[in-house]
């Protein structure tokens, strides 16, 4: 994790409700080891982790606010910039990758106007490598939320963009 | 006890140890970075790796594994040598060996291995770290390229300090040591983490480039602060106290310190030490001679009751016996006190009747002996901040339950499993004597209790501190005063803990006696682990009281010596390292009564805003430059020695009263030793001691128990209505007015504040940093707000110790001051 990102994150600062982490909290107070479920819980509704929403569960749980840090920054699964709406995942892994992955990556690189785990300015999509999805028979392999899409080519990538840049956002 | 066999060698260890602990015990050395004595076995850095033959020769790290009965262990076989030679070279891979230019170098654990180890040369390459090296506050920089991730500064801030600042971040090849969100250091800057650094990753920024470690000569001293007793190793270079040092091994804390203790000690070369004699000449302080300047103070002295004394407990007990002496057989006065005759009313008073003696009957080792803890006031950690570490381990480490009766929260909250108390601000003595109450009702009074003497009038008196009562003025709930009480008899051992001090009124003979029922009624006195802890303010606070040097036998008491010298009966005022103006209550009165005294003379170190005033000012010595002793909170004696040499026109007090005591025509001692032998002759519990018999470690007086009942009178504070109540008190930063002069402390806390709760400040449109004008009935002065989680609605907080806005301006020495804010 970069100065960059802890800089943004501070930077766009929303105006954030805490209500909606506070009913999180009460849900896991009582537990001991509720600190993962509490995060889960919290990026689940904001869909990342505001730097606020961190201080706070540090207050209300009691656990410093570096070691909350810690965790976030340890687990990949911890997001702290807003995410898109859609989050594109390609897998690089060796069967995709012999596949033609790298070009399906750089495909949408390309019309996206995004890097690896980086986030679109209308907060649509989110674009990621990861290492294997576990489909390696629909090699080359693109995920968008939960749907899967096996055999990729650069066409399916126009198509899968200009399918999702026109569904609703909220 | 374990039997074992290390490289050919048949030792034994105790069972619990680890084979490093086993090893070093019995002086074998294994080479290690991730460990210190005081924190929990991590297993971090792989250099202690050792083989154990039943392990099938595998490597395993001695720190982490404990002994076993007939193990088998080599430390230093050819295999072994070899892997820690590679666990150095990965450590050097990222490193930028910037040895020459590194303040650690002579004293870093990584360069003395690689030495050790003959590492001159590296089979891998890689890149070296890029981090940003952290200059953002003034006393700690980090520099994470040089880290080893060793992890002791994460561990120590979290086991011993509870503050956790730090902590590992990222994973991989990319972990490092951080705050959160990769924010620049902003702790309590304690140095804790400083101290345990293997490696130049964290420094003491202001020691940065002003000498290399082996030109330091080192000085074992005692710290000057506040009355806990922590044993200092002084690092001197030219005469100059350059820095303090840590050794893992000093004193009941292990090394471990404070911010005031670690970073405070500028103060000692200060530049703006006085350093000649003044004289008042014309409304002018002008520089003059000792002889001139003494002959003056002499003829002054001859006074009789018109002369009176002010002495700070920061003198040595063989000053502060010689300063009375003089008052008593030279001067013929009784009006002599420290700390304005209230702030050891506790001890003094308090004690004396409760029981028996004017000393605390428990020691700080008692905390880790306990089970329960009472602390009266959060402060507490920030008044003693190294007893507030003992609390940490208690409870983090021995599951010691933490129970705190408060007028606000404060860190100590913060601790697994502590129940904190919130209550009305001065209304501290009558839950306590619900809690005594409840006691009885409950019937959880020991059987000890019964024959003490005052048991029937206190159970007949008590019938009004009902917990329901009492409940309704303290804004507790009954049933949390029926719960503390029932927890603290139900221990088996329990500690009581309370600060006192100029700061803390309300801290005195009433509470103390309010505390030493509870502890007399459940029999929780004279035992390991048990009795009454009273945390007194500066480090020669118990030596003052033990000296005797306090208001006697119709002596007038501190505040009665400020009156008088309003009223003319005073003419001669000798202070010696008080600082009244400042610290004492009601500025304006005590303004005008040193005003009104026909001759002022104050010793100090600086020009304070006393001194200011005075006659004749007379330039002392601070703790580094003399010898003496000094006696701990829980009355341990230590010896001190001059670790530099004082500057030629400076004199020590002792030196002071040895001239003046010869010119009012008495004999003086022939050194502080020879006091000493007097003060052991006569001071009950010092008997035996001596210099050479107090060695390192100091020795307890004991403490004689005598346990007598007595009823405390609680004085209800009523709240008006439209106002805040004002407590004052002590920051963490700063002890007395002492540390206004040492740079550490100023650097983090240049001035006073008001904390206010957010409702309160929402209420009055006030936010951090705005400057808030506080009104009392006394005064008014302009302060910086502090908007807080910690103060309760309706109470608001000021430290104490600043001479620029005083908050003595609006406090007349009440518990609890009532006053209005304008924006």
């Amino acid at each position: 994790m970069s100065d960059a990102v802890a800089q943004q994150t501070e930077e766009q600062e929303p105006v954030i409700d805490l209500s909606i982490a506070d009913s999180v909290i009460d849900k896991y107070i009582d537990i001991p080891g509720n600190l993962m479920p509490v995060l889960q819980g919290v990026q689940d509704e904001y869909g990342y982790i505001p730097r606020m929403v961190a201080d706070h569960i540090a207050e209300r749980l009691n656990v410093y606010p570096s070691q909350i840090y810690g965790v976030l920054t340890f687990y990949a699964q911890f997001h702290l910039k807003p995410r898109g709406k859609f989050i594109i995942r390609v897998c690089v892994g060796t069967a995709c990758h012999v596949q033609g992955a790298p070009r399906i990556v750089e495909t949408f690189f390309d019309k996206l106007h995004i890097g690896h785990a980086e986030t679109s300015p209308d907060l649509r999509f989110t674009f990621e490598k990861v290492a294997c999805l576990g489909a390696c028979g629909m090699a080359p392999l693109a995920m968008v939320n939960d749907s899967t899409y096996g055999g990729m080519t650069v066409q399916k990538v126009d198509e899968i963009i200009s399918d999702y840049s026109q569904r609703p956002m909220k | 006890m374990v039997n074992l066999t290390i490289d050919d060698n048949q030792v034994t260890a105790p069972k619990s140890s680890t084979i490093y602990e086993a090893a070093k015990l019995n002086g074998i050395k294994i080479p290690i970075l991730c460990h210190d004595n005081k924190l929990k076995p991590f297993g971090a850095c792989r250099m202690c790796l050792v083989e154990v033959e039943q392990m099938k020769g595998r490597q395993i790290p001695a720190c982490t594994t404990p002994v076993t009965e007939g193990m088998i262990v080599r430390t230093a076989t050819p295999d072994i040598v070899k892997a820690r030679k590679m666990v150095l070279e990965l450590l050097l891979l990222n490193h930028p060996i910037d040895c020459p230019v590194c303040d650690k170098a002579g004293d870093c654990d990584l360069q003395n291995l690689t030495y050790e180890y003959k590492v001159n040369a590296n089979r891998f390459t890689d890149e070296k770290f890029h981090h940003k090296i952290d200059y953002n506050n003034p006393l700690i920089e980090r520099d994470m390229n040089r880290c080893v991730l060793c992890g002791k500064c994460a561990r120590i801030c979290d086991e011993i300090v509870s503050f956790g600042a730090l902590t590992f971040i990222d994973r991989g090849i990319e972990t490092k040591i951080g705050c959160e969100f990769e924010d620049a250091l902003n702790c309590e800057f304690c140095g804790s983490c400083v101290s345990v650094c293997p490696v130049g990753s964290l420094l003491a920024r202001p020691f940065k480039f002003k000498a290399r470690f082996w030109s330091l000569t080192k000085r074992k001293s005692v710290c000057g602060y506040c009355g806990t007793g922590c044993n200092l190793t002084l690092g001197i270079k030219d005469n100059k106290v350059l820095t303090t040092l840590y050794d893992e091994n000093q004193g009941f804390h292990k090394g471990q310190l404070c911010v005031r203790g670690r970073f405070g000690y500028q103060f000692i070369n200060s530049n703006k030490r006085l350093t000649a004699p003044m004289l008042r000449k014309e409304g002018r302080l002008t520089e003059s001679t000792w002889e001139e300047a003494l002959q003056i103070v002499a003829d002054h002295l001859k006074g009789g009751n018109s002369v009176a004394a002010l002495a700070t407990p920061r003198l040595t007990n063989e000053e502060l016996a010689l300063f009375k002496k003089m008052m008593v057989e030279n001067v013929g006065s009784k009006n002599f006190d420290h700390s304005a005759g209230y702030a050891h009313s506790a001890l003094t008073e308090g004690f004396v009747r409760s029981f028996g003696t004017s000393a605390s009957p428990a020691s700080i080792l008692d905390i880790q002996k306990s089970d329960l803890l009472l602390v009266i006031k959060t402060d507490a950690y920030e008044t003693h901040p190294v007893i507030g570490f003992e609390i940490n381990m208690g409870v983090k480490n021995r599951d010691i339950k933490l129970n705190i009766l408060s007028d606000k929260r404060g860190k100590l909250s913060k601790l697994p499993g502590a129940k904190t108390l919130v209550h009305r601000p001065g209304s501290e003595v009558a839950i306590l004597n619900a809690m005594a109450k409840s006691i009885l009702d409950d019937k959880l009074v020991d059987a000890s209790a019964a024959s003490v003497p005052g048991f029937a009038e206190l159970v007949k008196e008590l019938a009004a501190f009902t917990p329901e009562a009492v409940a309704a003025q303290s804004g507790l709930k009954a049933a949390d005063i029926k719960q503390l009480a029932g927890s603290y008899a139900a221990a088996e051992k329990a500690l009581i803990l309370f600060p006192i001090g100029q700061a803390y009124a309300g801290h005195n003979a009433e509470l103390a006696s309010a505390v030493a029922n509870l502890a007399i009624l459940t029999g929780k006195f004279d035992k390991e682990g048990c009795g009454v802890l009273c945390m007194a303010e500066k480090n020669n606070s118990q030596g003052a009281v033990d000296m005797g040097f306090y208001a006697q036998n119709g002596g007038m008491d501190g505040l009665r010596i400020i009156d008088a010298c309003a009223a003319g009966a005073v003419k001669t005022l000798f202070i010696a390292g008080e600082n009244p103006l400042i610290s004492y209550p009601n500025h304006t009165k005590v303004k005008a009564a040193l005003g009104a005294v026909e001759c002022l003379i104050v010793a100090d170190l600086f020009l304070t805003e006393t001194a200011a005033m005075a006659d004749v000012v007379l330039p002392a010595c601070s703790f580094a430059e003399k010898e003496g002793t000094f006696t701990s909170t829980d009355r341990r004696v230590q010896h001190i020695e001059p670790a530099i040499r004082k500057s030629a026109q400076c004199k020590s007090d002792f030196e002071i009263f040895s001239a003046l005591i010869t010119k009012l025509g008495g004999t003086p001692p022939a050194n502080p030793a020879a006091q000493f032998a007097e003060i052991s002759a006569a001071t009950p519990g010092y008997a035996g001691m001596s210099y050479l018999s107090l060695g390192s470690e100091g020795v307890f007086a004991p403490v004689a128990v005598t346990p007598a009942l007595v009823l405390p009178k609680s004085a209800a504070v009523v709240a008006e209505e439209g106002s805040l109540s004002l407590v004052i008190g002590s920051v963490l930063y700063h002890s007395g007015t002492l540390s206004q002069y040492g740079e550490g402390p100023m650097h983090v806390c240049p001035e006073g504040y008001l904390e206010i709760s957010r409702k309160d400040a929402l209420l009055k449109n006030i936010t951090d940093n705005d400057p808030v004008t506080v009104t009392s009935s006394a005064g008014s002065v302009k302060l910086k707000a502090k908007v807080t989680s910690r103060m309760p609605d309706g109470v608001v907080f000021a430290p104490y110790h600043f001479g620029a806005a005083p908050v003595n301006t609006i406090w007349s020495g009440a518990a609890v001051t009532m006053v209005t804010l304008a924006k």
